[in-house]
């Protein structure tokens, strides 16, 4: 299945093509693929992270579906 | 002991007074909400003689105590009609704090109302009152540079000032307030303080703390000791330790639209297709670009960092931010992606003394009522200038949201309490909903700041979508927003207080150390109800009740893509916010 997956602020920088950027890139998944899952393979630091997946929270042993879009954050807050 | 200096512009007189003993754990925000619910019957007219505007610095400022130099504004609001604390950073509170001045009064009113004058106060204490009637007019940039013109070359000194706004009594006028390289920047925005300011004949005041040091503790190495560890807990957590002095408030924009939170096109949607475009991570390349510097703190003691400058293409300073509140009014709620078009709206409000959430909330249903494009930023700043001239729908602009919506006839006006709402929209973020509705303030998004749960997971997770748990969330919130606006402390110190709770501890061991007092962790508690209780009890009596605590109707009751949601708290959830006011009155002798 096909999930697009979007990284915000400096995680920006782990995208696999080294471009950074937020824009979403197309990830190609084995069926039942985890949140988890595509942090590992993106190497994602071990910090608190937010994450939605549509634009709701999600938690990261939640199995992601075709044509999902994955958003990830840093711990980020302002006012 | 530090004392009140009052000053009379009905017949120019400056005294000072004690601080009554009831009041010796009361500052910021606690002060400027006792000396109005002292003093301005609640039926009073805002811009008249028995207004006051009242400037306190937290008993922390001027100490090295980490981000504890915030500045509260107090009033009658002229906008809400009811008590009113504008918060600001800037260098002004130090500068109190450092002369000794736990509040500042301005009361009364000048006889003659084209009378301008600057308040100079010197770091020996002395004070006078000059005429300035020349600087009629002049916007807070200019006024900065004819204020350092009269200063020595070797003098250390804050400003606050008003720009234009104030002096057109207009209902948006902020008030500014000087940063560490003297730029007029730093804001007590919300609720129209610049036009008391402006009714009171005041252009401008001066504090000098040249010479003066770090203010003694009851207890030294206590006090190093706790704020130590309040520093480290602020550079360890995520949030105010890499975060915020990395991108700044603005990291907030690709979030709140991920979350369908982020009110676009006034509140008709909650994402925004160019909010990369006007987000942190943007506005940092492009100040790096450009050679500017991405961060440095608001003032003097802030360990966060989370100011920057926005710079032209050739490197030169425009404005500050802009913060996120303001590239979300100006740009995504008036669909506009382009962060220079932005700075120059921010720059146009700071220069004028205008608050630029209400702004930016003003244009944006001026343009849903017609009177230009959503998008067309230039329209926009024509529009937003032309206010100067005193009539016509630019005028009524600057009288708010409400103001310009009522006249043109606009069915969506984002306002609680004639306030306009922030960057966060109610229905798809129902516990900042809560804070708008029940919030003493008018819609204000940092009287009770459920971003925090409701988006960010700090201190814990309240899902935003439902209504179940905002209403206690939004009241736990503003009574802890209420204690750390009495201490003076910047609210983003409540990201780490939340999460780490050795956080929380050293905030009541700093406040022992320093003024050898007891302060439990019960004591924070309790300020925070005092002040809340106040404010309540004030408004009121100025007329507020529980209808005034509700959001606009059509929030609940039209869709807000892309999550499909209205707002959902029940009215019985909203009126249980504030259910301790009975006992803390009554344990304060208020009723």
């Amino acid at each position: 299945m096909n999930v697009d997956v979007a990284l915000f602020a400096y995680l920006a920088d782990y995208q696999p093509d080294g471009l950074g950027g937020r824009a979403p890139r197309s990830f190609a998944l084995e069926a039942d693929a985890t949140i988890a899952s595509v942090i590992e393979s993106l190497g994602l630091p071990d910090e608190p992270r937010i994450v939605f997946v549509n634009g709701k929270h999600a938690e990261e042993p939640d199995v992601l579906h075709e044509g999902d879009r994955l958003a990830i954050f840093p711990p980020v807050a302002g006012g | 002991m530090a004392q009140i200096l009052r000053v009379n512009m009905t017949d120019l007189s400056i005294s000072r007074e004690e601080v009554p003993a009831a009041w010796h754990k009361y500052s910021g925000r606690a002060i400027t909400d006792a000396i109005i619910y002292r003093d301005v019957p609640p039926d009073a007219d805002p811009l008249g003689p028995d207004n006051e505007l009242v400037i306190a610095p937290g008993i922390l400022a001027g100490t090295n105590a980490p981000n504890g130099g915030r500045l509260s504004i107090g009033a009658k609001s002229p906008l809400t009609g009811g008590i009113k604390e504008s918060n600001s950073g800037g260098q002004a509170a130090l500068g109190l704090a450092h002369l000794g001045i736990a509040a500042l009064i301005v009361s009364g009113k000048p006889a003659d109302p084209s009378a301008l004058y600057q308040l100079t106060i010197e770091a020996d204490g002395s004070t006078k009152l000059d005429r300035v009637d020349e600087w009629a007019g002049l916007g807070n940039y200019p006024l900065a540079d004819a204020i350092k013109a009269t200063r020595p070359e070797d003098d250390r000194y804050s400003a606050i000032t008003n720009g234009p706004a104030g002096e057109m009594l207009a209902r948006s006028a902020g008030i500014a307030v000087s940063d560490p390289k003297g730029y007029p920047n730093r804001f007590a925005g919300r609720g129209g303080l610049g036009a008391v300011m402006g009714s009171k004949g005041l252009k401008a005041i001066v504090i000098s703390d040249k010479g003066i040091g770090s203010i003694p503790h009851a207890d030294k190495d206590a006090f190093v000791a706790a704020s130590r560890r309040f520093t480290e807990a602020l550079k360890s957590h995520g949030v105010s330790g890499t975060g915020l002095p990395m991108y700044g408030t603005n990291v907030l924009m690709n979030i709140l639209s991920e979350a369908g939170g982020l009110p676009t096109r006034n509140f008709s949607s909650g994402t925004f297709e160019g909010a990369d475009a006007i987000g942190g991570e943007r506005q940092r390349d492009i100040i790096l670009e450009r050679g500017g510097r991405s961060n440095h703190g608001c003032q003097t003691g802030c360990v966060i960092q989370c100011s920057r400058y926005w710079v032209d293409t050739a490197g030169e300073y425009v404005t500050k931010g802009p913060e996120y509140e303001t590239a979300w009014s100006f740009g995504a709620n008036c669909g506009v992606d382009n962060l220079d078009k932005i700075a120059d709206l921010d720059r146009a409000c700071g220069d004028l003394g205008l608050d630029t959430i209400e702004m930016g909330a003003a244009v944006a249903v001026a343009m849903d009522g017609g009177l230009a494009s959503f998008g067309d930023a230039d329209a926009a700043l024509a529009l937003l200038n032309s206010g100067i001239s005193g009539t016509g729908d630019g005028r009524l602009l600057w009288d708010g949201a409400e103001a310009i919506g009522t006249k043109l006839g606009v069915e969506h006006i984002p306002v609680v309490k004639h306030q306009a709402m922030p960057a966060y929209d109610p229905r798809s973020v129902q516990g900042i909903g809560v804070t708008y509705a029940t919030t003493t303030q008018g819609a204000d998004h940092t009287a009770g700041y459920t971003i925090t749960s409701n988006i960010l997971s700090v201190g814990g997770v309240v899902d935003p979508l439902s209504p179940e748990g905002q209403a206690t969330l939004s009241s736990n919130l503003q009574i802890a927003t209420a204690m750390l606006d009495s201490l003076g402390l910047c609210i983003f110190v409540a990201f780490p207080v939340l999460d780490i709770p050795a956080a929380f501890t050293a905030i009541h061991e700093m406040m022992e150390a320093h003024t050898g007092e007891t302060w439990t962790a019960d004591d924070l508690m309790t300020l925070g109800k005092e002040v809340l209780t106040m404010e309540r009890l004030y408004n009121a009596k100025a007329g507020f009740t529980a209808a005034d605590d509700r959001l606009p109707g059509w929030m609940r009751t039209a869709e807000l893509p892309p999550h499909n949601v209205v707002f959902t708290v029940s009215d019985e959830d909203l009126d249980s916010v504030f259910s301790f006011v009975p006992e803390t009155a009554a344990a304060m002798g208020l009723s």
